[in-house]
């Protein structure tokens, strides 16, 4: 149902043609000269760009931010369970906010330091965190362990581990040393852009929803789907980390 | 049962602010869509803010390594008829008898935003030993060789100015550079090499 993000494949091996292989060497061996195919494992779309380019780009970078946040459903399914019940503004800024430190935090410091963490691991953890804010909004922790965990602090939290999902995907957009800091701060200044950019929408569509005299019956079905797409996310990147080892 | 209260209508937007945001949110849309999507990712920039932004060279990098890599995977789906009409375009480069040690001395100047290919032809198992030097600009490439579904690559690099070393092959075929230029000026490329080749090509 969600398509694979392209970076996550990274560079594609050519698939090997065995019946064509004899037939395309027989040729290259009467040719006196090389061929001018520029087979030199091409990458397209956003990694091709950047790993193409060196030097300060602080738009570029800014878009690339932008298109990463918006176009990650994993961040946009916890950002939606986080201010699913907040319709004070003063609450979203406070929580949203909270977010950003948490996952700018962890994407700065990640990518600078090089953390190499397991891309599969770490996006089963942010599946994990849909599952909880889904769960937290349904009152379950209340339900089964008759306490309330701090929302705030998971929201910081999660947020690290977010950045952290970030990082990983930067580092295998092998960003060039040349311009490396301010490349990266324009990433997340528009990772941040994309943040509000989806929350905007957000709001809008959450506002005319609250506004139904049915809303809360249909919250708890909401945040159960919000369960089980969290559980198909953290399913779907263990499946992966196995396949891949 | 939820961990926070029903909210209260009076706290809520009205109808009408809702209205007033969702057209303010698909002008946006209608506008980032036009001025920052294409040309980002197409390269087409119908109103000229992409230029701007330097969003359309984006776009148009994108594009170029897009169709280059679906001319790669043409070429290695086996219709060779496109790599034989490169081929006849191949220019053979004038070599200079190099001083010192190089057997070969090769120039090559390309203006912002083109590339070319420097091939030796080797046999598996041949030594090349290189050095190389960039003026005007700094200069991208890859250090690679491809032959019968093999592939190798010796070393990629970007925006550097010089560079030095040596490669083995593991199977005979074409070895060389790809050189492209995404400096802003035109860069001139000294190139020279010593070792087990019978021949060097250039493409265009």
């Amino acid at each position: 149902m969600i398509p694979n993000r392209s970076y996550r494949s990274g560079q594609q091996s050519h698939p090997m043609r065995q019946s064509l292989t004899i037939f395309t060497a027989a040729l290259l061996m009467l040719m006196a000269f090389a061929t001018s195919a520029y087979a030199h494992d091409v990458t397209p779309g956003d990694a091709g760009y950047i790993q193409e380019i060196f030097g300060v780009h602080i738009i570029s970078f800014i878009y690339l931010g932008a298109k990463h946040m918006m176009t990650g459903y994993d961040h946009i399914l916890f950002l939606l369970g986080v201010v699913f019940f907040l319709y004070h503004m003063k609450d979203v800024a406070i929580y949203v906010s909270l977010f950003a430190i948490g996952h700018s935090v962890t994407m700065l410091l990640g990518v600078w330091f090089g953390w190499g963490i397991n891309a599969y691991i770490i996006d089963a953890i942010i599946g994990l965190s849909v599952i909880y804010k889904a769960l937290d909004n349904l009152g379950t922790f209340q339900k089964w362990f008759g306490f309330q965990p701090n929302t705030k602090a998971a929201t910081l939290i999660f947020g690290l581990f977010h950045g952290t999902g970030l990082a990983s995907k930067i580092l295998e957009y092998e960003i060039a040393e040349d311009g490396l800091l301010a490349n990266l701060l324009a990433f997340n200044v528009g990772v941040e852009v994309g943040q509000l950019l989806a929350l905007f929408v957000i709001l809008i569509v959450m506002g005319y929803w609250r506004r139904s005299p049915n809303f809360m019956r249909q919250a708890s079905v909401a945040n159960i789907i919000m369960v089980g797409l969290g559980v198909l996310l953290t399913y779907q990147q263990i499946a992966g980390y196995i396949a891949s080892t | 049962m939820y961990n926070a209260p029903k909210p209260n209508i009076k706290d809520l937007p009205t109808k009408a602010k809702l209205h007033r945001s969702s057209i303010i949110a698909g002008i946006g849309a209608v506008f980032i869509g036009v001025c920052v999507y294409l040309p980002a990712e197409y390269g087409t920039d119908p109103t000229g803010v992409g230029n701007i932004f330097g969003l359309t060279e984006m776009g148009e990098i994108k594009q170029q390594l897009a169709a280059e890599a679906a001319a790669d995977e043409l070429l290695h789906g086996g219709d060779e008829s496109s790599s034989l009409m490169n081929d006849i375009l191949g220019l053979f480069v004038s070599t200079a008898h190099a001083q010192e040690a190089w057997t070969d001395a090769i120039t090559l100047t390309l203006a912002p935003g083109e590339f070319t290919e420097i091939k030796a032809t080797m046999e598996e198992g041949a030594t090349m030993t290189y050095a190389w030097s960039a003026t005007g600009g700094r200069i991208n490439f890859d250090l690679h060789a491809h032959a019968g579904g093999e592939d190798v690559t010796y070393e990629r690099g970007r925006g550097q100015t010089s560079g030095e070393g040596s490669f083995e092959t593991p199977f005979a075929g074409e070895h060389g550079w790809f050189w492209r230029n995404r400096d802003d000026e035109a860069v001139t490329v000294t190139l020279q090499l010593r070792g087990a080749y019978s021949e060097i090509v250039r493409s265009e």
